[in-house]
């Protein structure tokens, strides 16, 4: 008796389930096809230039040094390729995995001091007090940098550089500038740098005399790790055109980093 | 007694005359989170669901380039300098292993994300693999095309085997057992030419291929992804901006990301928070990429062939020179406008072409329908949302390959391609 009963009642509750998820989906095709274009909204037939004009809109940077500009880029392409990157390829090959993470462990505790630089500048209190916190742990528990157990305690890195200041304050991008060897840029960012390098290199915690950042060595070391630390590759955007896009997206990143 | 014989031949007949059906994964049991299809298009697989694979630097792994066209290095502008050989990725197992190639989707180059996420899959599986650009990206068309003008599917694989040929012939050292080619994408109908090609040739005699959301109909799919930048986007209007409502919500995220790269898992958070994309934005997003591949596609092809459609044939790129006007006009050509003034021009010249449906058909699946057929080593992963798909697609790619045909409910275009269950369904194919 309950057998009989039960397989009726399977068979409506399967029947059920089958029933239920197909009444709010929208029409599927025989075959199975759901065409998920025909749910879209598409503007009318005469009024379809949207992408063009936005695209061609935001092809407008001011870049009156363009022609140097594109020479440096091609310089950058070619010195990356043939110079930095094997550089780079023979230091991991040689460099322990551990003593590579120590050493970019040491030189962003170094950026961190021009990080809360940048951030006393900006008024920015959160920030300047997490970064504190962060040189403070890790240049005493972490070993002068060597290790980030500030990270490891939910304050990570939070990089803030001198033309963000700059740009907080209400000075503008100027020309776009193609920096050689450390890439797109602009004219207030290429100073901004300039002064984070000279925050950077006065760094001299703890008097420790032998680390100074000024050696050739500390900083064909320092060049070394911040490339193996950017992911960025030139022909990385595989198009002809590369030289706009990284242009229009380094120039609209910056004012967003700014904004933020 | 011998009834029973009868009756078990009659119903063996029965079954093995009756059509054999695609296999159709169920929805209820898929647990591909992602239901949008232009969410997963762009975002991909969540990483928590995405297959094990192996580190970067446990890969023993270098780029190397070719040179196939060698009279070009003295023809090109100087802005092509970085192209003029054809560049690879090669993964190495340590002794004798299979060996896969990887074909690239449109306009993508051989070391963008998804082409570097199969290696990862396959290398970890144990296979040798070969990373090639596809025939519609920039590098190689400058590097390996012979005609520089993609978009006759046979030609394109043509070229493509002649470099697969000339990759394997630069490692001699390198122990091959078998032969093994998948391409996703556009890079998945060039796997269904190239595995045509090799019939004839029989250079790899390739043990399997794997094609991983091909279009059936390229000028279906073409049209489905031009039409995505004609969407009506809420908040664009004659003058806003459509970069200013999308762009900046992307960049913050590529900068903090160091590169950029349009189909990496980067929205998954956006779609989460209140400034989540609406599916006409993010159509508009997948389009753009594919106007701005187009874009290259026209500039390119024209260059190299002296057309004088976008660069004047008496101007002389140098490195300094201001591409922008280029680009403009490059920009304003979409794929329609490429094959109009371009493609179709160079197949009637070259091939005796005829009218745009008989270039349909001869660059589409249907050209190769009774090959791919009969030929069980061949096998497709499609969606039923994929958006480069059109009505009709999937039931011809169920009356041509069969159970060859796996038909996943979700994944929107190829977003499903890094889900654990697709990665071991392809492992498995591989596997026989």
């Amino acid at each position: 008796m309950v057998k009989n009963l039960l397989l009726p009642s399977l068979l409506l509750a399967t029947s059920l389930a089958h029933a239920q998820p197909d009444s709010e989906k929208p029409a599927v095709d025989d075959d199975g096809f759901k065409n998920p274009l025909q749910e879209l909204k598409f503007r009318p037939g005469l009024d379809q230039r949207v992408f063009e004009r936005s695209t061609l809109e935001a092809l407008e940077v001011y870049d009156p040094f363009e022609p140097i500009n594109r020479e440096i880029y091609h310089f950058n392409y070619r010195f990356d390729e043939w110079v930095l990157l094997p550089t780079v390829r023979g230091y991991r090959w040689i460099t322990p995995d551990f003593v590579e993470d120590r050493v970019t462990n040491f030189f962003n505790n170094i950026r961190d001091f021009s990080g809360l630089m940048n951030s006393l500048l900006q008024l920015k209190v959160k920030r300047s007090m997490d970064t504190t916190a962060r040189i403070l742990l890790n240049t005493t528990i972490g070993v002068l940098g060597a290790w980030d157990p500030a990270t490891k305690m939910g304050i990570p890195q939070q990089r803030e550089d001198f033309g963000q200041t700059l740009g907080y304050w209400g000075v503008p991008a100027g020309p776009y500038l193609m920096l050689p060897f450390f890439g797109p840029s602009s004219l207030r960012d290429g100073t901004g740098l300039l002064v984070d390098f000279e925050t950077e290199g006065s760094v001299d915690f703890l008097e420790f005399a032998s680390i100074s950042m000024d050696t050739l060595p500390m900083t064909a070391l320092w060049a070394i790790d911040l490339r193996k630390t950017t992911d960025f590759r030139y022909g990385q955007l595989n198009s002809p055109f590369e030289y706009e896009k990284i242009r229009y997206v380094v120039t609209e990143a910056r004012k967003l980093q700014i904004a933020e | 007694m011998l009834r029973v014989f009868y009756f078990a031949a009659v119903l063996c007949g029965l079954f093995s005359s009756a059509p054999v059906l695609a296999l159709d994964v169920d929805p209820q049991t898929y647990g591909y989170p992602i239901t949008n299809p232009f969410a997963a298009t762009l975002a991909t697989t969540p990483e928590a669901l995405r297959p094990k694979l192996p580190e970067d630097s446990d890969i023993d792994q270098d780029d190397y380039k070719i040179q196939l066209h060698p009279e070009r290095a003295f023809e090109l502008t100087d802005n092509f300098w970085p192209v003029t050989k054809m560049g690879y990725r090669l993964a190495r197992q340590k002794g004798a292993a299979p060996l896969v190639f990887i074909i690239a989707g449109t306009g993508a180059a051989y070391s963008s994300s998804t082409p570097e996420y199969l290696k990862k899959l396959f290398y970890g599986a144990g296979y040798h693999v070969v990373q090639l650009s596809s025939p519609t990206s920039y590098d190689f068309m400058v590097s390996a095309s012979r005609f520089a003008t993609p978009g006759v599917s046979t030609e394109d694989a043509d070229d493509l085997y002649r470099a697969m040929q000339a990759v394997r012939a630069q490692h001699p050292e390198l122990k091959v057992t078998d032969y093994y080619l998948t391409g996703y994408s556009l890079g998945g109908l060039h796997a269904a030419f190239v595995s045509k090609l090799d019939e004839t040739r029989r250079s790899f005699n390739f043990k399997r291929v794997l094609l991983l959301n091909p279009p059936v109909n390229l000028y279906a799919s073409i049209s489905n992804l031009n039409k995505l930048v004609q969407t009506e986007v809420k908040g664009v209007s004659n003058n806003t901006n459509f970069y200013d409502l999308i762009f900046k919500k992307l960049t913050r995220y590529f900068k903090q990301k160091g590169y950029i790269d349009i189909n990496e898992a980067m929205l998954a958070d956006f779609q989460s928070s209140k400034e989540a994309l609406n599916d006409e934005q993010m159509a508009m997003l997948i389009g753009t990429a594919f106007r701005f591949s187009s874009a290259d596609i026209a500039f390119t092809s024209d260059l190299l062939n002296h057309r004088g459609l976008i660069t004047p044939p008496d101007v002389k790129i140098k490195k300094s020179t201001d591409m922008t006007p280029y680009f403009r006009r490059a920009l304003t050509c979409d794929f329609d406008c490429y094959m109009t003034e371009q493609l179709i021009p160079m197949w009637r010249a070259r091939y005796d072409g005829g009218s745009l449906n008989q270039l349909i058909q001869d660059v589409s699946l249907y050209s190769l329908k009774d090959y791919l057929h009969n030929s069980p080593k061949i096998a497709v992963m499609h969606n039923a949302d994929d958006i480069i798909l059109s009505r009709g697609d999937l039931g011809f790619l169920r009356s041509t390959f069969g159970d060859r045909l796996t038909v996943y409910p979700l994944g929107g275009h190829c977003g499903n391609l890094n889900y654990r269950v697709n990665s071991d369904a392809m492992l498995e194919f591989f596997r026989g």
